[in-house]
């Protein structure tokens, strides 16, 4: 109290500290707003080089000799600021890659790409997408993490017809009810998430679970569709758990599961939310007695390479590891690994494919116009590090293999390894009716 | 009956690591009436240098150690060069301090880039106590021991010390103790120092909860922020006992009432406005 001082102050600074009282109120409501996430608005973190051909030797190979034919102009619109900045981060870097394996060209035309920062803030990236788009006409866009960015720049795109090729944002309405011509996903459905590991999850780890995702649209999305492919291959539900965004102490939810002792548990969190419930699931001792289980993300380098061994024994399913054996992903990791110094993560091969469907679908439709673009996009096939990819012409959305997969922890570090293969896996073309 | 304990424990640890937090804002506050905004921000860096120096093999504690001498030089700077010149004006601080969260992070994000850090618990705590059908980690128990003796020793030097005196006696009439030959100029630095000590040392060892990334630094500064409204401007008193309310409402209150976890905080905080406008340590001004 002494600190808090029984001080006798003259009565002007006793009104200032009431006001700065109420600004402190204010701005902890302000910063509460902002999710709490980020350093808030910083400005865009833009820059217009392409991939710069002159750093092309360091290994990148299958640089096209050919002279390049004009230039295609690329606005990529992305945050680069708040929670998501480490997805654009690995992101990029993929994209980055590509186009400097193939000398600074996409589809024999010169890349000319332009980077600014959406925020995650569909505001934002509309002002944003109309300076990529009326101020410096861009061809093709790339965009974006948020699927409520994503929701915004879809509208725009559809009355600005240019092609919109989505590198994350996962909301499978883009692919049923909010599908449109011009927006086309290289990476995977929210439905593709949640329903993927069900089967092997309910045949051979456990027939209960509880879920536990993050109270927001993408979690209820992975979730109903995890319960739904879970309960259909003779799983039980037996409980949800929605813990809110940004949560420190997941004590709450774990003595729930301990209560309940179900044979698995099925999770999907974001961000470092993730990270933290996992180590407290190792630390209070459930990982021994309830097997960990969860989307893609806990599959994931970025996520098993931060939280170490927390991670072991977790079993999840997706699309790609950096140790999948193939040849387009040796060459990727090498070249990855030789540019940036570690293991790409799976949004890192989101950004290399997104700059790869760009470059084979101007060479196949061999144009820039976004009428003969949208034409190949419909079916495009892709060699991807992921294994072959293809584009649905019914929902925009890669059909492609995912992989259950189990963290191992040896040797200091978290190995992921392929369990079983769910062959040419592709989301229903309508949202299922239940 | 072993599942409330093991909250009523969680909810205890989490309390302590926000009264660590809050400990030095509410004392920089109370003592020179200086809202330092960036407290976030040390608390970001000492982390940031911990993970660093434990990645170079370098001891825990002694990383711990390294982290908090280092946001003390850090402390000095800032109060000799930037706080110094805002004494008694309270709005310029707030901006002042706010303008350096966003320096502060955005340099962060420079060195050791967008993705979450994770610094590791020290191998001698890294073991856990069963308790019934789950068990509780020793670094909990830990934090929460810490917590206690940081309480006790703010008392000790607050109330039995030389030092203790001054400042209190300076927080009344700074004029009678400069009076007195007591170079209070100097003692304000001394309290910001120890505050950004403070905020380092919770950060360093709240990082193994909560993990190291980009806005942390402003989760760190609103739950702060709560701890000491609830509390009362200014009393650490007040901020150890509205960290432990906090804490133990979130684990306990989260598993009685799931989807209301946040609101009993924010619930809670706004009963308190109403029926003790200055927080339950709070005086009539700061």
């Amino acid at each position: 109290m002494f600190f808090g001082g029984d001080i006798v102050v003259k009565s002007g600074i006793r009104l200032k500290a009431k006001a700065a009282f109420a600004l402190l109120v204010v701005l902890m409501l302000v910063l509460t707003a902002c999710g709490g996430g980020g350093g808030g608005g910083s400005s865009s973190s833009s820059s217009s080089s392409g991939g710069s051909s002159d750093t092309g030797g360091g290994g990148a190979a299958g640089a096209s000799s050919s002279e390049p034919v004009g230039t295609v102009k690329i606005g990529v619109l992305m945050p680069y600021t708040g929670t998501f900045a480490p997805l654009t981060d690995s992101l990029v870097k993929g994209f980055d890659l590509y186009i400097e394996e193939q000398g600074g060209l996409l589809g024999g035309r010169k890349a000319d790409v332009q980077y600014l920062d959406d925020e995650a803030n569909p505001q934002t990236a509309l002002r944003q997408y109309r300076q990529l788009v009326q101020g410096s006409k861009v061809d093709i866009l790339v965009g974006t993490i948020s699927s409520s960015v994503e929701y915004a720049l879809r509208d725009e795109v559809e009355k600005d017809k240019i092609l919109l090729v989505n590198p994350n944002a996962s909301a499978s309405d883009l692919s049923w009810e909010r599908k449109s011509d011009y927006v086309y996903r290289v990476s995977y459905s929210g439905w593709q998430q949640g329903a993927s590991p069900a089967r092997y999850l309910a045949e051979n780890v456990g027939k209960t679970a509880v879920t536990l995702a993050s109270n927001y649209p993408a979690g209820y999305e992975i979730i109903e569709a995890f319960k739904t492919a879970y309960e259909q291959a003779g799983g039980r539900v037996v409980e949800q758990l929605w813990p809110e965004l940004n949560t420190n102490d997941f004590s709450p939810q774990l003595t729930q599961i301990a209560n309940i002792k179900p044979d698995i548990v099925f999770s999907f969190l974001a961000g470092s939310d993730q990270f933290r419930f996992t180590q407290q699931y190792s630390e209070f001792g459930l990982k021994k007695s309830i097997p960990l289980t969860g989307n893609n993300n806990y599959a994931d380098y970025m996520f098993t390479s931060t939280v170490g061994e927390a991670a072991d024994g977790i079993i999840a399913a997706t699309q790609y590891i950096p140790w999948l054996e193939n040849d387009v992903n040796r060459k990727f990791v090498e070249n990855y690994r030789n540019k940036y110094g570690k293991l790409p993560d799976m949004f890192s091969e989101q950004g290399y494919v997104a700059a790869m469907a760009i470059d084979k679908a101007i060479e196949k439709a061999n144009s820039t116009k976004t009428e003969d673009l949208i034409q190949v996009m419909k079916g495009l096939t892709l060699d991807a590090p992921r294994g072959t990819i293809v584009i649905d012409p019914e929902t925009h959305n890669p059909i492609m293999d995912f992989y259950v997969t189990e963290n191992i922890w040896q040797n200091g570090e978290i190995i992921t390894r392929v369990i079983d293969k769910i062959p040419q896996y592709a989301m229903p073309a309508e949202r299922p009716s239940n | 009956m072993s599942s409330f304990l093991f909250l009523l424990l969680t909810g205890l640890a989490y309390g302590m690591v926000y009264f660590m937090i809050a400990a030095g804002l509410t004392i920089i506050l109370g003592v020179m009436h200086v809202f330092n905004l960036a407290h976030g921000s040390f608390y970001l860096i000492a982390a940031y240098v911990a993970f660093t120096l434990v990645g170079k093999q370098v001891n825990f504690w002694l990383a711990l150690l390294a982290a908090v001498l280092f946001s003390i030089v850090l402390g000095i700077l800032m109060e000799k060069f930037l706080i110094k010149r805002f004494y008694g004006r309270t709005l310029e601080q707030v901006l002042l301090t706010f303008g350096l969260i966003y320096i502060v992070s955005d340099t962060a994000k420079l060195i050791w880039g967008p993705t979450l850090k994770n610094l590791a618990v020290p191998a001698i705590l890294n073991f856990s106590i069963p308790l019934g059908n789950i068990s509780f980690p020793a670094y909990r128990l830990f934090i929460v021991a810490v917590g206690v003796i940081l309480a006790v020793l703010l008392w000790f030097f607050e109330t039995r010390t030389r030092a203790g005196a001054i400042i209190r006696a300076g927080v009344d009439d700074r004029e009678m103790v400069s009076a007195l030959g007591i170079n209070v100029g100097r003692v304000f630095t001394y309290v910001f120092a120890f505050g950004a000590g403070l905020a380092a040392l919770s950060g360093v060892l709240g990082a193994p909860l909560t993990g190291i990334y980009t806005g942390l630094d402003t989760e760190v500064l609103v739950t702060s922020l709560i701890v000491l409204v609830i509390g009362g401007l200014g009393s650490w008193k007040g901020s150890l006992l509205s960290a432990l309310i906090i804490g133990v409402i979130q684990s306990v209150g989260g598993a009685w009432f799931p989807s209301f976890s946040m609101l009993i905080i924010f619930a809670l905080m706004m009963v308190i406005l109403i029926i003790r406008p200055h927080g339950l340590f709070g005086k009539e001004v700061l």
